[in-house]
C-alpha cells in the first residue's frame, strides 16, 4: 500500500471545520462484511470515515449504487467482496468484476478522479487488510479535499 | 429613427451588460445555435432559429418551486426564490416573441403563476424581423408574420442589406433599454429591408375544423406510426408548457422541482394503478395536435403554434406540424366516395 | 439497378408475396431522409436510399404498434444489420419475424434472415471505420487530466433538457419502462441539472456497453449537439480491449456485460 504523505488535516471543508473524508463502502456479506466485522471484533484501530452497506454480494451492486453514493456527498466509494472463486454465491463476484472494469474507466473517462472510486478483494479473514484499506483510503482522499464542487455527480443544494 | 450598425450587437450586449442586464443572444456552440447568456467574444448567430426559444427564459427547463426542511419533528417551508435578474433577450424570433401571449395565458390561466410571473416581469423582449426563413419556417400558416411585433418590448428591422438595425421601441421596457443602449444608437432615416418571404403551408382553420370532427380517425395511427414518442418537438416549442413535479429528498431536506415533461411519453398520463387512457403512441400524437391547433384556439382564441419549425427541425423521425396539417389537408381533397 | 431501385423492387415482392405485412425503410420529404412504413406494393416508389439516411430504423422494432405488423422487413444498413444481430441475442426478435433489406456503403446484399445477416457483418464489416474525427476527439479528452474532463463533461451535460431523444433513437433502449423514469426507488433524478444529467448519461452509456452498434443515432437525435458518441466510443473501445467483445456478430453470443470469464482483469482491484 502506497504511503501518502502524513498532511496534518490541513483541508477544510465548506463549513471551514477540518475536512474528514466521508467514504461510502457497498461490501459483500460474506467476505468483507465478515472481514470488517473481524477487524472490529481485533479491537483494529481504524479511520472511521466509512459508512458501510452491507449486500448479499458484489453481484448486487448497480453501479447506480455508485452514483447515488456520489449524489448524496461521498468523497469516494468503496465497492469491495470475495476474492475470485470466494463467493458465497459462486460467481457474483464474476459478474460484478466485468462491471467495475467499465464502470470505473467511464466515470474516469468523465471526470470522476480515480482516486475516489476503489475496489478491492477482502475475505472474511482479513481483518487487517480491511482496516488497512480504509485508512489509506481516507488519507488519500483527505489529500484530494473535498468532492463538492468538482463532483459531477453531486446533488448541489 | 433609432439606428444601430449591425456589427454592434456585441457593443449594445456589453453596453446591457454594464447597465446590470443579463443579456440573451443566440450564440454559436458548435453545430447547434442556442438562445443563451451572452459573454464577451460569443459568436451572435442570427441567421438561423436557435434551438431553443425564450420560453427557456420564462420557464426553464428545470425550475426549484419548493423547499421543506425536516429537523427533528420539525417541519418548515423554506424560501424557494423566484427570478428576477433584469433579462434583455436580444435577436429573439418574431415566432418566439408572438408564443409569449400563449405562455402568459396559460400561467395566469386559473392560477397567477409567481415563478413564470417574475422572469415575465424581468424579461425585454428585443425581437428581429427574419431577412431569412428555412424550409421549416411557417409562421404565415398559424397567424403570424416574419415581421411580427407581437410580444416584442422592442423590434430590430435590417436595413441596408443588413449593415443596420433600425430599433423601434414598443413598450416601456423597451424604450428603458433603448435609453440604456445611448451613444450605440444614432438618429437617421433608413429604409427597412424586405423581410423574409415565407410561403403558406396549410390553412390553419380548415386543419382545426377538422381536428374538432375527427378524433377517433383511424388516420393517427398512420400518423404516428414513425414517432419514438420523446421531447425533442415538446421541449424546443415555444408554447409547449407541459410540467412535472418532482420532490428530491433527503433525510433533512426536500426540493421540489418543475421540471419540464411532454405528452409524446407514454409515462405521461400512465395512472398509477397500471391504466394508461392514453394507450399507444396514435393517442398521444393526436393529443399534440389537438391541444396545440383544436383545444386552444377553442378554449383561449390562440393558436397553440407559433410556426417556428423546431418541431421538424428537431424529430430525429422529421415529423412535424406541417407535414401531419398538410396531410390533413391531403385528405379532404380526396373526393368523398 | 443502383441500391435504391433494387430496395424498392424487394420492398414490393416481400409484400406482394406476403413475406412481409410491412416494410420499413427511408424515404424523402423535401430533401430529408424520413422513415417510412409499407404495407402495399404500391408504395415501394416512395422508397429511397442514401447517405442522409442515418436514423437507425432497428429503434422502430421495439414499438409494439409496429411489431403488430409482423412479419417485417428493414432496410438495414451495416449498423442496422448489427442492431438486429444483437436484439436477436437478447431474444428481442421471434425468429421468422424480421428480414433485413441488407445494403452497404455502396451495394446491396439483398434479402436476408438475421443469421444472414450476422454472416454479412462479420464478412463486411466486423471492423468499422470509426470517424477519424470523433476518433481524436475521444483520445484529445483521455489526455485530459480527470479535472479537465470533468469539466468538459458538465459544460455539455448543462446543455441536456432530460428529451430522451438518445434513448428514443436507440435501438437498444427497448425497456418498457426506463429505470431514470422509476421512483420506487428513485435512482435518477429526473431534473435538467448537474447531477441528474450526469448520472442519466453515464446510466445510458453504461447500459449500453457491450450492445452499442455505434450507429450514431442517438448523438444525430439530440437537439443540444452532445456528444454522446464520445461516451459510447469510450465504452465500446472498453469492452472490446478488455474482453474481447464487439456486439453485432454473432445472433447467438452471449451478452458481454451479463456474462464472464474467470481470467477476466482485475489489476485495479486492491
Amino acid at each position: 500500500m502506497e504511503q501518502t504523505k502524513a498532511n496534518k488535516n490541513t483541508t477544510r471543508d465548506a463549513t471551514g471545520e477540518t475536512f474528514e473524508p466521508r467514504i461510502v463502502a457497498f461490501v459483500c456479506n460474506w467476505c468483507t462484511y465478515a472481514g470488517a466485522d473481524l477487524a472490529g471484533t481485533s479491537r483494529m484501530q481504524y479511520a472511521p470515515n466509512v459508512r458501510i452497506i452491507k449486500l448479499p454480494c458484489t453481484g448486487r451492486i448497480d453501479p447506480l449504487f455508485i452514483l447515488k453514493a456520489f449524489e448524496g456527498g461521498a468523497d469516494a466509494v468503496l465497492v469491495s467482496g470475495c476474492h475470485p472463486g470466494d463467493c458465497h454465491y459462486t460467481s457474483g463476484n464474476y459478474h460484478a468484476r466485468r462491471r467495475w472494469a467499465v464502470f470505473h474507466k467511464l466515470l474516469d473517462f468523465t471526470g470522476i478522479d480515480p482516486g475516489r472510486l476503489h475496489f478491492s478483494w477482502v475475505s472474511a479473514a482479513e481483518g487487517r487488510k480491511f482496516a488497512d484499506l480504509i485508512n489509506d483510503i481516507t488519507e488519500r482522499v483527505r489529500g484530494l479535499g473535498p468532492f463538492a464542487s468538482d463532483n459531477p455527480a453531486r446533488r448541489q443544494a | 429613427m433609432k439606428v444601430l450598425e449591425a456589427n454592434k450587437i456585441g457593443e449594445l450586449a456589453a453596453a446591457l451588460s454594464a447597465a446590470g442586464w443579463r443579456v440573451l443572444l443566440p450564440i454559436e456552440d458548435g453545430k447547434v445555435v442556442r438562445l443563451a447568456p451572452w459573454s464577451p467574444g460569443a459568436a451572435v448567430r442570427t441567421d438561423v432559429v436557435p434551438v431553443n426559444s425564450i420560453k427557456d427564459a420564462l420557464f426553464p427547463p428545470s425550475e426549484v418551486i419548493g423547499r421543506f426542511g425536516l429537523d427533528g419533528g420539525d417541519f418548515t417551508v423554506q424560501e424557494a426564490p423566484v427570478d428576477t435578474a433584469k433579462t434583455a433577450a436580444l435577436c429573439v424570433r418574431p415566432c418566439d416573441a408572438a408564443s409569449v401571449s400563449l405562455l402568459d395565458t396559460i400561467f395566469n390561466w386559473d392560477f397567477p403563476d409567481a415563478f413564470y410571473n417574475a422572469r415575465r416581469s424581468a424579461v425585454t423582449i428585443v425581437s428581429l424581423v427574419c431577412a431569412s426563413a428555412d424550409e421549416q419556417c411557417f409562421c404565415t400558416s398559424v397567424g403570424g408574420r416574419p415581421d411580427g411585433t407581437a410580444g416584442a418590448d422592442a423590434v430590430l428591422r435590417p436595413a441596408e442589406a443588413g449593415a443596420k438595425l433600425i430599433l423601434e421601441p414598443l413598450t416601456d421596457k423597451g424604450r428603458a433599454l433603448a435609453d440604456a443602449a445611448g451613444a450605440l444608437l444614432s438618429e437617421a432615416t433608413v429604409t427597412a429591408d424586405e423581410p423574409a418571404e415565407v410561403p403558406q403551408k396549410f390553412d390553419r382553420p380548415a386543419v382545426t375544423k377538422w381536428l374538432a370532427a375527427n378524433f377517433n380517425s383511424p388516420l393517427w395511427q398512420k400518423w404516428s406510426l414513425a414517432c419514438l414518442g420523446c421531447g425533442a418537438c415538446a421541449f424546443t416549442c415555444p408554447t409547449c408548457h407541459c410540467f412535472d413535479i418532482q420532490d428530491e429528498t433527503t433525510r433533512s431536506q426536500c426540493v421540489r422541482y418543475r421540471n419540464w415533461d411532454t405528452c409524446a411519453l407514454a409515462l405521461f398520463t400512465q395512472h398509477a394503478g397500471g391504466h394508461n387512457p392514453r394507450i399507444d403512441q396514435a393517442a398521444r400524437r393526436r393529443q399534440r395536435l389537438m391541444h396545440k391547433l383544436s383545444y386552444i384556439p377553442e378554449r383561449f382564441g390562440l393558436v397553440g403554434c407559433s410556426g417556428c419549425g423546431r418541431c421538424q427541425r428537431v424529430c430525429p423521425a422529421g415529423l412535424g406540424i406541417v407535414e401531419i396539417c398538410q396531410a390533413i389537408e391531403d385528405i379532404q381533397k380526396v373526393p368523398a366516395r | 439497378m443502383n441500391v435504391t431501385e433494387s430496395i424498392r423492387a424487394d420492398a414490393a415482392r416481400l409484400l406482394t408475396e406476403g413475406r412481409a405485412k410491412m416494410v420499413i425503410g427511408y424515404g424523402l420529404r423535401n430533401g430529408r431522409s424520413v422513415p417510412v412504413f409499407l404495407t402495399e406494393p404500391q408504395g415501394a416508389d416512395s422508397l429511397h436510399y442514401g447517405p442522409q439516411c442515418t436514423l437507425n430504423l432497428a429503434a422502430y422494432l421495439a414499438r409494439p404498434e409496429v411489431r403488430r405488423n409482423a412479419p417485417l422487413a428493414i432496410v438495414a444498413p451495416p449498423a442496422t444489420l448489427r442492431s438486429l444481430v444483437v436484439l436477436a441475442a437478447e431474444s428481442q426478435v421471434p425468429d421468422g419475424s424480421v428480414l433485413a433489406l441488407a445494403v452497404g456503403p455502396q451495394e446491396y446484399h439483398g434479402v436476408v434472415d438475421v443469421a444472414a445477416a450476422a454472416e454479412i457483418v462479420r464478412k463486411h464489416y466486423a471492423s468499422p471505420e470509426v470517424d477519424p474525427d470523433l476518433a481524436a476527439r475521444a483520445r484529445e479528452l483521455a489526455a485530459m487530466t480527470p479535472a479537465q474532463r470533468s469539466a468538459f463533461w458538465r459544460e455539455q451535460f448543462a446543455k441536456c433538457t432530460r428529451c430522451y431523444a438518445c434513448r428514443a433513437a436507440c435501438p437498444g433502449c427497448y425497456c418498457r419502462r426506463c429505470v431514470a423514469e422509476t421512483n420506487m426507488p428513485q435512482w435518477v433524478s429526473t431534473a435538467a441539472r448537474g447531477h441528474g444529467n450526469y448520472a442519466w448519461h453515464i446510466l445510458r452509456a453504461f447500459h449500453q456497453a457491450g450492445r452499442c452498434v455505434l450507429c450514431g443515432a442517438c448523438e444525430a437525435a439530440c437537439p443540444q449537439g452532445i456528444p454522446l458518441m464520445l461516451l459510447n466510443l469510450s465504452t465500446a473501445q472498453e469492452v472490446q480491449e478488455q474482453f474481447g467483445a464487439k456486439p453485432g456478430l454473432d445472433p447467438a453470443a452471449k451478452p458481454v456485460m451479463g456474462s464472464f470469464r474467470p481470467e477476466d482483469k482485475d489489476d485495479f482491484i486492491r
